[in-house]
């Protein structure tokens, strides 16, 4: 594709994101921090959903060779970064793509959220410039690189290529999981409705409660 | 039209969006967000610095300003989205943060995530929408860092919400 068309077909999609996104009040901020704060899982499970997809989606190309995955070493740098980023975007109460969203809902603190994210960048591009680390993906072999502190790179097609076993495969393996931890959060979401439920109309209440939760 | 009437369920908004995002990654790639947000900070600073800019290792090396870089556009498509979204369901209007708190939440907040971003490599877009479905290993160690991230954030937020 040319660069151009790249660039239609990411504003496209980007707007079709950003439109759902505004509609559905979805936001991978709250599916973590509702989840551990106030223990309700409304974006949680939307979360797993998109990913017990896109897992499924992306593996089943993986095996046959198509698809752009991301290439570059990873190491304790996404650990460490992720959990910067992890208080980062609890404290501005919004995460890479609410920002952008808030910000077209007219939100002045998405927008000066989004500025500082600007700023941190820029602050840590000029440390970068000192220390070079962690490596520039340019520049990186896909081999553990210990003194780098970077792991090598790995992911459902290069394990297919290690063990000759179908990328789709370790895909199944990984929706699985995520369909466990998606079934753990609906018993727990139908356990606190049947306690909420008087006695007596259990499980009339509890099945209303539970279309209610579908819909809010 | 419904969907500006009601609020949409998310899991229908992001089953949409995972199948939009496997077309994405067969055709350019799946969707990121803090990439393009790094080029967008290359090309301001090169607003402000001009040729300068090219001094710092980062910018020349890592970072190349570029206004054709695809990602970049994703973001700017949010914006447009939401902004479409916003208006023809009359949500549209200006909300500032009421508290000085809220303000210093923000910054600091905003801060951290751009120099997590930039650390990590990834943003939290491609840790949940890229690289963990394509089971990468940077994927469950960027998933672990933030999970840890977002508990010690809530924290911080639970004492500053009750202080």
């Amino acid at each position: 594709m040319s660069p151009v068309g790249e660039c239609i077909t990411a504003f496209i999609f980007g707007s079709v994101v950003g439109l759902l996104v505004q509609r559905s009040r979805f936001c991978n901020t709250a599916a973590l921090r509702d989840a551990m704060l106030f223990k309700t899982y409304r974006n949680t499970k939307a979360l797993l959903v998109a990913m017990m997809i896109l897992t499924l989606g992306f593996t089943t190309f993986l095996t046959f060779g198509d698809g752009k995955p991301l290439h570059f070493d990873v190491g304790l740098n996404q650990v460490m970064g992720l959990f910067l980023f992890g208080i980062g975007m609890v404290l501005a109460g919004a995460c890479t793509v609410s920002t952008w969203v808030k910000a077209g809902e007219g939100n002045i603190g998405a927008v000066w959220a989004l500025l500082f994210t600007f700023i941190g960048m820029f602050l840590f591009s000029l440390l970068w410039s000192f220390s070079y680390w962690p490596p520039a993906p340019g520049t990186m072999s896909g081999e553990p690189n210990l003194a780098g502190l970077q792991l090598g790179y790995a992911n459902a097609a290069t394990l297919q290529e290690k063990t000759g076993i179908p990328a789709v495969v370790f895909g199944l393996v990984q929706f699985a999981v995520l369909l466990a931890i998606y079934r753990a959060i609906r018993r727990k979401e139908t356990a606190a409705e049947h306690a909420k439920a008087p006695a007596g109309q259990g499980a009339g209440a509890a099945s209303a409660g539970a279309v209610a939760s579908r819909n809010d | 039209m419904e969907l500006f009437k009601k609020t949409l369920d998310p899991v229908v908004a992001l089953v949409i969006i995972a199948v939009l995002d496997i077309f994405m990654f067969l055709t350019i790639g799946a969707w990121t967000v803090g990439g393009g947000e790094t080029m967008m900070t290359g090309l301001i600073a090169q607003l402000f610095l001009g040729d300068e800019l090219s001094r710092i290792p980062f910018w020349e090396l890592v970072f190349p300003p570029d206004p054709g870089y695809w990602k970049i556009y994703i973001s700017l498509g949010m914006l447009f989205g939401a902004l479409v979204g916003a208006i023809m369901s009359k949500e549209f209007y200006w909300r500032f943060p009421r508290h000085l708190s809220e303000w210093v939440m923000i910054t600091v907040g905003g801060l951290l995530m751009g120099i997590g971003i930039r650390l990590a490599f990834v943003c939290n877009v491609s840790t949940f929408f890229g690289l963990t479905p394509e089971m990468n290993l940077g994927g469950y160690l960027a998933v672990s860092g933030i999970l840890a991230g977002a508990w010690v954030g809530s924290l911080v937020y639970k004492k500053v919400l009750e202080g």
